[in-house]
């Protein structure tokens, strides 16, 4: 009798996941694991984008974005690679940081783990000294790091992020040497570059597009000038090969069925074209670059390589 | 610079906005009023349940309690002779003589427009204080935020009174906590035992309800107290006709109110520290100092001036620098940041609308505490006292739960708090004191923090710690602490020798 009921709930249990991989997807909710707390960056931009990608979806699709924040998004995104592949739990990915994790901790996830969807913002790494620093451009800042090796501070958000990545680049390219301050996030970092305490700061575009008034913004770290400061000249115009920056998309756990991964690119792709969602991202501070499915890989395995590459000559911690 | 303070007028005067200071004002009188039950612990248990809501909304809630509580704590330090907050122990000096002589009415008035005074002379003080400083904290490095937390340590350590040794005790458990989870520079674990949930430290809303709210509550549930008041012995008279008589207190709610303010802003000390030191002044410098003791209603005037003086200043290191100096203005800065505000000079520019309009529901709720907490509600506050003890403690442990599962949804953050809760417990029997933990862990993880810095910048060469005139000034303030008690003992146990 037992073995009767365990067998049909079983065959029932069959027949209907069967017909959930058959019908429309999306057929229910679908939640967004953010790794941080409600407000920062990341949350921000999950929020801003998946109005629009409800709206691409169609059908009446419904996203739930759900806050898991802790250990620098590590509790996050472990949920999600550990998450059922039905397309239902998507999770927000930050790069370089979540690569970086899986090599300074012992974490449950590596860059296999995932389905990747689309990265959305790619906010790119700038240099920055105060308005009274003797320092106010490149040709300056590598003069001085070359006089007295280790002597020019570079204040940063963290060790091992975005902005660690740019100045090891930097370092390399340049045969300088830096005293890097890791702070704790970039706005007390930002304060001790204003504030003198350190030498140059290095951030994201965003962090310091409206203090250009107490910043020189000595280089910015893309192909492209940004729209955010337009008179900030690219590194690449002024001889140093540099591109480096934040990046953050959506990813699912690996596995996704082929159709639910390609209506989410297409969702995503449609959202990137739309004027709205272009405002929106750029009032938040937010500069998209939408990059989808395999080219957004082949951005996390290059990310990834760095990352390693990085850890295994000059480990950050 | 305070142009900024007048455009933020029109958007806390919105209906929302202004209705939470009311009600925050009203819920804090109740829970200042509840023997056991501090203005901390009624923010803690209460500020995971803002963080959903408007910034404006959230803080103007914080701000109302605030102010309500350090008055609610007056009710029955007059009337039972227990202090209703750890601030209103020095009110109830000349309080209780006073309600036992039949002037407990005019007791509570007393002490409703010093709260008011003092309030409100705190919120100009931040008002007026906040954003030239938040101006030259561009001063503050690495370095010298290092020394306003050694000195924060030190002058909870060596002023709370009492036992210094128990307070170094307390305070080093604090810097303990604080140790907990990644470190910050490199990332490297600490007691993390494997848990992810403990990565990024102890939170400090966790520990305090843990600490502030759990020890009071069993508290309420071991003692049944008998608290049967009779409003109707209170002898009550309109708030108007008392009012002229309260003139001649002007000078003792001056020196209260400064007392107050710079009490606050110092980090570490709080209010019960600022009703003492006022209350003493007012003593010394009173003309019948005979009478203190006895049903003094100056004494009353000047124990509540100077507890809620300290309120909104308090804020001014930890808006500007944030450093919160108590641990009300510790979760306060929580609620900040929970909303994505980044406290230090940039908050003023980038949110001048939630910084300056948190500054106005300040004074507003200081106003409003004249006429909530006035002639008109003090007699059904009093009935408050009769509530069934049991039954109350029972809805703020469900309150408690509730809210650290609700901040990030974690029954491990739940275990953590009842784990604290349960030393909080013994600390409390054993007679240690709280607030050196609290302060230990947020000041214990600055310390920390900033020294490795400023050792970084100075690249590892110590006298990076010594470079400039504000860090000198705050070592020589830091010593100043630690040698005051001990130098004054001194002086005093001569002058009587001699």
């Amino acid at each position: 009798m037992f073995k009767f009921i365990k067998k049909s709930l079983l065959t029932v249990g069959i027949v209907m996941a069967a017909s959930t991989a058959m019908a429309e997807y999306p057929e229910k909710p679908i939640t967004v694991v953010v790794g941080y707390s409600a407000g920062g960056g990341t949350d921000v931009m999950a929020r801003t984008t998946m109005p629009f990608i409800e709206k691409y979806l169609g059908k009446g699709a419904r996203i739930v974005v759900k806050n898991m924040p802790g250990a620098s998004g590590q509790i996050g995104i472990t949920k999600v690679a550990n998450s059922e592949p039905d397309g239902y739990t998507l999770g927000t990915f930050n790069l370089p940081g979540m690569m970086a994790r899986t090599l300074d901790r012992s974490v449950e996830y590596d860059r296999n783990s995932f389905s990747f969807l689309a990265n959305v913002v790619n906010d790119p790494n700038v240099i920055v000294t105060q308005k009274g620093s003797g320092i106010k451009s490149m040709d300056d800042l590598i003069k001085a790091a070359k006089s007295t090796p280790r002597a020019i501070t570079v204040g940063m958000s963290s060790l091992g992020g975005d902005d660690h990545f740019l100045l090891i680049k930097l370092q390399k390219a340049t045969e300088t040497e830096f005293t890097v301050v890791p702070f704790r996030g970039s706005a007390p970092a930002r304060t001790a570059v204003m504030g003198g305490h350190v030498a140059v700061g290095i951030f994201n575009v965003s962090e310091v597009a409206k203090f250009q008034g107490e910043l020189n913004v000595l280089g910015i770290a893309q192909a492209k000038r940004s729209s955010f400061a337009p008179d900030v000249p690219t590194f690449k115009e002024q001889g140093y090969d540099l591109i480096n920056g934040s990046m953050r998309g959506v990813v699912a756990p690996k596995g996704l069925p082929a159709d639910v991964q390609a209506k989410l690119e297409k969702a995503f792709r449609a959202a990137s074209q739309d004027k709205e969602f272009l405002s929106s991202m750029a009032a938040t501070a937010n500069p998209v670059e939408v990059v989808t499915g395999e080219e957004f890989k082949k951005l996390t395995d290059e990310l990834y390589s760095l990352a390693k590459e990085t850890w295994e000559t000059t480990p950050w911690n | 610079m305070y142009s900024d303070l007048l455009n933020s007028l029109p958007v806390v005067l919105t209906f929302t906005n202004f209705a939470v200071v009311v009600i925050g004002v009203l819920a804090g009188i109740i829970v200042g009023a509840m023997p056991g039950l501090s203005a901390t612990m009624a923010i803690s248990v209460l500020v995971p349940f803002t963080f959903g809501l408007e910034p404006l909304v959230a803080l103007g809630l914080m701000a109302g309690i605030y102010n309500g509580a350090m008055y609610g704590g007056a009710i029955p330090a007059v009337l039972l002779r227990i202090p209703g907050t750890p601030a209103a122990v020095a009110t109830t000096f000349d309080g209780y003589p006073m309600a036992q002589s039949g002037q407990g009415g005019y007791a509570l008035q007393v002490a409703v427009v010093s709260s008011s005074i003092g309030g409100i002379m705190s919120a100009f003080a931040l008002m007026l204080l906040a954003p030239p400083l938040s101006k030259v904290t561009l001063l503050f490095g690495p370095a010298e935020v290092f020394w306003v937390a050694v000195f924060g340590l030190c002058s909870i350590i060596f002023l709370l009174g009492g036992n210094p040794v128990k307070g170094l005790i307390s305070a080093c458990f604090g810097v303990f906590v604080s140790v907990i989870g990644s470190d910050p520079i490199f990332g490297v674990d600490r007691f993390t035992f494997g848990q992810l949930e403990l990565l990024d430290g102890i939170s400090i809303v966790i520990l305090l309800v843990g600490l502030y709210a759990l020890p009071p509550v069993i508290d309420l549930l071991e003692t049944p107290l008998k608290t049967e008041t009779d409003a109707s012995k209170l002898g009550t008279e309109p708030i108007w006709k008392t009012l002229p008589r309260m003139k001649s207190y002007i000078k003792t709610w001056i020196r209260g109110g400064i007392i107050g303010v710079w009490i606050g802003i110092l980090p570490g000390a709080g209010g019960s520290m600022a009703a003492f030191m006022s209350y003493n002044e007012a003593r010394r410098t009173s003309k019948n100092p005979e009478n203190w003791g006895k049903g003094e209603p100056e004494g009353v005037a000047a124990s509540e001036v100077a507890n809620n003086a300290d309120t909104a200043a308090a804020l001014i290191p930890a808006l500007t620098l944030g450093i919160p100096g108590t641990a009300v203005a510790a979760v306060m800065l929580g609620g900040l940041l929970v909303h994505g505000l980044q406290p230090g000079p940039m908050l003023f520019r980038e949110n001048p609308d939630v910084v300056f309009g948190f500054m106005w529901q300040f004074l507003f709720g200081a106003i409003l505490l004249v006429f909530l907490g006035g002639s008109l509600a003090t007699n059904s506050f009093a009935r408050l006292l009769n509530l069934p003890r049991p039954l109350l403690g029972s809805v703020i442990i469900v309150l408690m739960l509730i809210g650290v599962y609700s901040i990030n949804e974690r029954m491990f953050d739940v275990y953590l708090m009842l784990g604290f809760g349960a030393i909080g417990y013994l600390m409390d029997k054993m007679k240690f004191p709280l607030p050196p933990v609290v302060l230990g862990l947020i000041l214990g993880g600055f310390a920390e923090e900033n020294l490795r810095l400023a050792l970084r910048i100075g690249r590892n060469d110590p006298s990076v710690l010594f470079q400039n005139t504000t860090s000198l000034v705050l070592v020589f303030l830091t010593l100043a602490v630690i040698v005051g008690p001990f130098l004054k003992r001194r002086f005093f146990d001569n002058k009587k020798k001699g």
